[in-house]
């Protein structure tokens, strides 16, 4: 039987038909997109049946994430979130908190609140909010019950006299390590690592686990998506990501496809150390695909650091207090890893966070290229944060494609601008206005849970570049709506190689569509983040979502 | 406490190859792990205790990687009775942020840093695009500098980043090079090393009692000071061995019955007097 959808608007992000009023699906896939008499050939001769639950409402193509990180999501999300910024989630929305007497005041709610978990854990304190942490601190709210305050950059963490006896840490053990303050409660750094070695027995538990899993669930759904991308299978224990996705995802009430791609290095013991074992080991695994979970001809690889942690690579001037970024493998050592799967025709996408990072990435490619030419070859830069406009026409050149992740220049951009790199830098960070311009297929991802996994705010970001502080950085390098859409739509579809099946609303594609309340072309831009995401369909299937 | 070392330098440099001298002469048990991903060429016979470790890229942060592979490999190995242990650092690491595993984990005392360098392809690698920086900083970083099939020309070359080298030529006993760094310091200062432009040193004697406070104030609050290192005597006469960088002080009990012997290392021409009365 068909089912016919009307809506005030479907924006279906085919260029040949911008617009249409319905679509026509049948086993979850499209038929036709137009009008209703446009639809006359199939209708008049088929059975079907037209349903307006949608008909005040605006349609696009499903979303798509295509860079997050359920394993990270998992981890975090069965945490207690207190943060400066507000998060929205489908359990309700966590509100700004900015001050200390707030941040205080918040936790003292929540730890008041029974639980079945043994141990506390709250994540999102930031100091330039949330004043200076301390066991001190914890202990005048909370002495007792083991209670864990986890800084928002994850690379810091405080606990009470509870935790640290919960844990078995104490003073003989730690007292003199240059990382921990014992006496304030405080792991930093490696010191945090020696923390979270005491923690992962919590936070890894299967249990918790399993919820953080199931908890991503309702957020990918709430945030409109119906495809994401684990962009890094193999991040903490490949067996157990893999099992657990399948486990909870491979099942009819779920409302979106993941795509799977492999992360490499973290592969290379297990594959028995060279490239090449590593190369047939990922081959290989497309053994375990499903309905709903794909590994296909993709890899990850990484050049530079994390970008959140000052560690990306960059060119000259480098950072403001002189510091220097860092390579996650030695730059001989990408470019055999990128030939092996190069010359085995797949997708190679590179987390690049920093200028010279991307350098290294764009050498690396224009090596490979005039050593093997390949054309549409998936060759993806990820993340993007920092990078010149003579490499973005050099990456062009080349075919590549960027997946940038625009959350930057709303957290970052100003702190980044006065303790970082500089304004100059640091306003034109994740610089996809240019990208657009020289006619790279780019795409916007959340690499959640570095930002929320709610593609309408990436395009909000991309489209408005407005800071935590209200300013609007580099309004040339601000996407139109258009471009936005295109960004979190087509783009994303393309840049994982799936754009003949998904990504747009035309005949013969899968039935994956996002209703949304309010038109994101026509809306004032500044509201494009506001706008609800009232319910998705998957491959057909309608998955309404409650707004609380 | 269990002493440990890290070799950095950059890929090829010649890290394994000291390695498997020092398990090839050694015969103290020794905890070895490799912090780097791809073929493992050490010579397995080699490694008196069999519970040694690869361990995959750590390179990261531990915001992107909850298993600290490294950390965790070090808490396993701290119990395996061993005497010393070794980490060989992936070609790219920073021997600063290295450097706080051993000042950091519990179990273990930081012995220093050794960075590897190969005289063929360090001129090059100085020069290069991607990695000069970090080669260079592994050596500004490092205790030592280990030089290995080099000419006089990158003699004078590293001797302009670092102060305390050690020939290949010139070890016989690895076990010293490795695990008494301090001592071959001592003993290389006769080389003939020339002006160093970045560092200068200075030794502080006194018989006034010095707390761990006031030599964590010192680095903390003089952007010039990089490094101290020595003994501090306290006030209830207990000796303190003292490792401080800027990244972080370690300080461990130590039976040496001797006065406060700091070593001060520092970027600028510094008044060591005005130092002193900060102590």
């Amino acid at each position: 039987m068909i089912r016919v959808y009307t809506a005030k608007s479907v924006i279906t992000m085919n260029a040949s038909m911008p617009r249409a009023q319905a679509v026509a699906i049948r086993d979850g896939i499209i038929l036709e997109t137009g009008t209703l008499e446009s639809m006359q050939p199939w209708l008049s001769k088929f059975e079907y049946e037209i349903d307006d639950q949608f008909k005040e409402s605006i349609i696009v193509p499903g979303l798509i994430d295509p860079h997050l990180h359920p394993s990270m999501a998992a981890v975090l999300l069965p945490t207690h979130f207190i943060t400066a910024m507000e998060w929205k989630f489908p359990w309700g929305t966590t509100p700004a908190t900015t001050s200390a007497e707030k941040f205080d005041e918040r936790l003292a709610e929540a730890i008041s609140k029974p639980t079945h978990k043994d141990l506390f854990i709250t994540w999102g304190h930031h100091d330039l909010w949330h004043g200076a942490m301390s066991r001190e601190r914890i202990n005048s709210i909370e002495k007792k019950k083991p209670i864990v305050v986890w800084n928002r950059s994850f690379h810091e963490l405080c606990m009470n006299d509870g935790a640290l006896e919960y844990l078995g840490i104490n003073e003989s053990e730690v007292g003199n390590a240059s990382q921990i303050d014992f006496e304030k409660g405080r792991f930093f750094e490696l010191g945090l690592g020696y923390a979270i070695q005491k923690l992962n027995p919590f936070i890894l538990d299967p249990e918790i686990f399993k919820e953080g899993l199931l908890k991503l669930k309702d957020v990918v759904h709430f945030g409109g998506q119906t495809t994401i991308a684990d962009m890094a299978v193999g991040l903490f224990d490949f067996d157990n990501e893999l099992n657990m996705q399948k486990l909870l995802y491979e099942n009819e009430d779920t409302p979106f496809r993941v795509e799977l791609i492999a992360h490499a290095t973290a592969l290379i013991g297990r594959a028995g150390g060279t490239n090449e074992k590593t190369e047939q080991l990922i081959a290989s695994l497309e053994k375990h695909n499903s309905h709903r979970l794909n590994f296909r001809k993709r890899v990850k690889l990484f050049t530079d650091g994390a970008f959140f942690a000052q560690a990306a690579q960059l060119l000259e001037p480098g950072y403001i207090d002189g510091h220097q970024g860092e390579w996650l493998s030695t730059p001989q050592q990408f470019e055999d890893i990128a030939r092996t799967y190069w010359n085995k025709d797949y997708a190679i996408h590179v987390h690049v966070t920093g200028d010279l990072g991307l350098e290294l990435a764009i050498d690396t490619l224009e090596k490979l290229q005039s050593e093997k030419p390949r054309f549409n070859h998936g060759f993806t830069l990820e993340h993007f944060g920092f990078s010149t406009p003579e490499q973005i026409h050099r990456l062009a050149k080349l075919g590549a494609n960027v997946s940038a992740n625009a959350y930057y220049v709303h957290e970052l951009s100003d702190l980044y601008s006065n303790h970082t790199v500089g304004f100059e830098r640091a306003s034109s960070m994740a610089r996809v206005g240019s990208c657009f311009r020289e006619g790279v297929t780019t795409s916007l991802h959340s690499d959640f849970t570095m930002a929320p996994a709610q593609p309408l705010m990436s395009m909000w970001v991309a489209v408005n570049r407005i800071n935590e502080k209200g300013n609007t950085m580099c309004a040339e390098e601000c996407l139109t709506p258009q471009q936005g859409l295109e960004a979190i739509t087509i783009n994303a579809a393309r840049v994982l190689g799936m754009d003949h099946e998904i990504g747009s609303i035309r005949a013969g594609k899968k039935a994956d569509l996002t209703v949304l309340s309010e038109d994101p072309l026509k809306i004032d831009p500044i509201d494009i983040k506001d706008i609800e995401v009232q319910a998705t369909l998957f491959e057909g299937k309608v998955f309404n979502i409650d707004q609380k | 406490m269990i002493p440990l070392t890290i070799l950095a330098g950059y890929l090829g440099s010649g890290k394994t190859t000291l390695l498997n001298n020092l398990l090839r002469q050694t015969s103290k048990p020794i905890g070895v792990l490799i912090n780097d991903f791809g073929e493992l060429n050490i010579d397995s016979e080699l490694i008196k205790n069999k519970d040694e470790l690869t361990i995959s890229l750590t390179n990261g942060c531990v915001c992107c990687n909850l298993n600290d592979d490294l950390g965790s490999s070090l808490e396993f190995i701290s119990k395996q009775g061993i005497e010393g242990a070794v980490i060989e650092a992936s070609g790219v690491a920073m021997p600063i942020k290295m450097s706080n595993y051993g000042q950091t984990w519990p179990g273990f005392t930081f012995n220093g840093t050794i960075a590897v360098v190969e005289g063929q392809t360090i001129k090059r690698l100085l020069l290069d695009k991607f990695v000069s920086n970090t080669v260079k900083s592994q050596i500004l970083q490092s205790d030592l500098v280990y030089l290995n099939r080099h000419s006089e020309e990158d003699i004078k070359l590293i001797s302009s980043l670092s102060k305390e080298i050690v020939l290949e030529e010139n070890v016989s006993n690895f076990t010293d090079l490795v695990f008494n760094i301090d001592s071959t310091i001592q003993h290389k200062t006769n080389l003939d090393i020339v002006d160093h432009d970045n560092f200068y040193s200075n030794v502080f004697i006194t018989e006034k009692p010095i707390e761990k406070k006031a030599v964590r104030d010192l680095i903390a609050n003089n952007p010039n000071v990089e490094r101290v290192k020595g003994w501090i005597s306290n006030k209830i006469n207990e000796t303190w061995l003292v490792q401080a960088t800027k990244s972080g002080c370690n300080f461990s009990l130590s039976n040496n019955d001797t006065k406060t012997r700091l070593v001060i290392i520092h970027t600028k021409e510094i008044s060591l007097d005005a130092l002193a009365a900060e102590l």
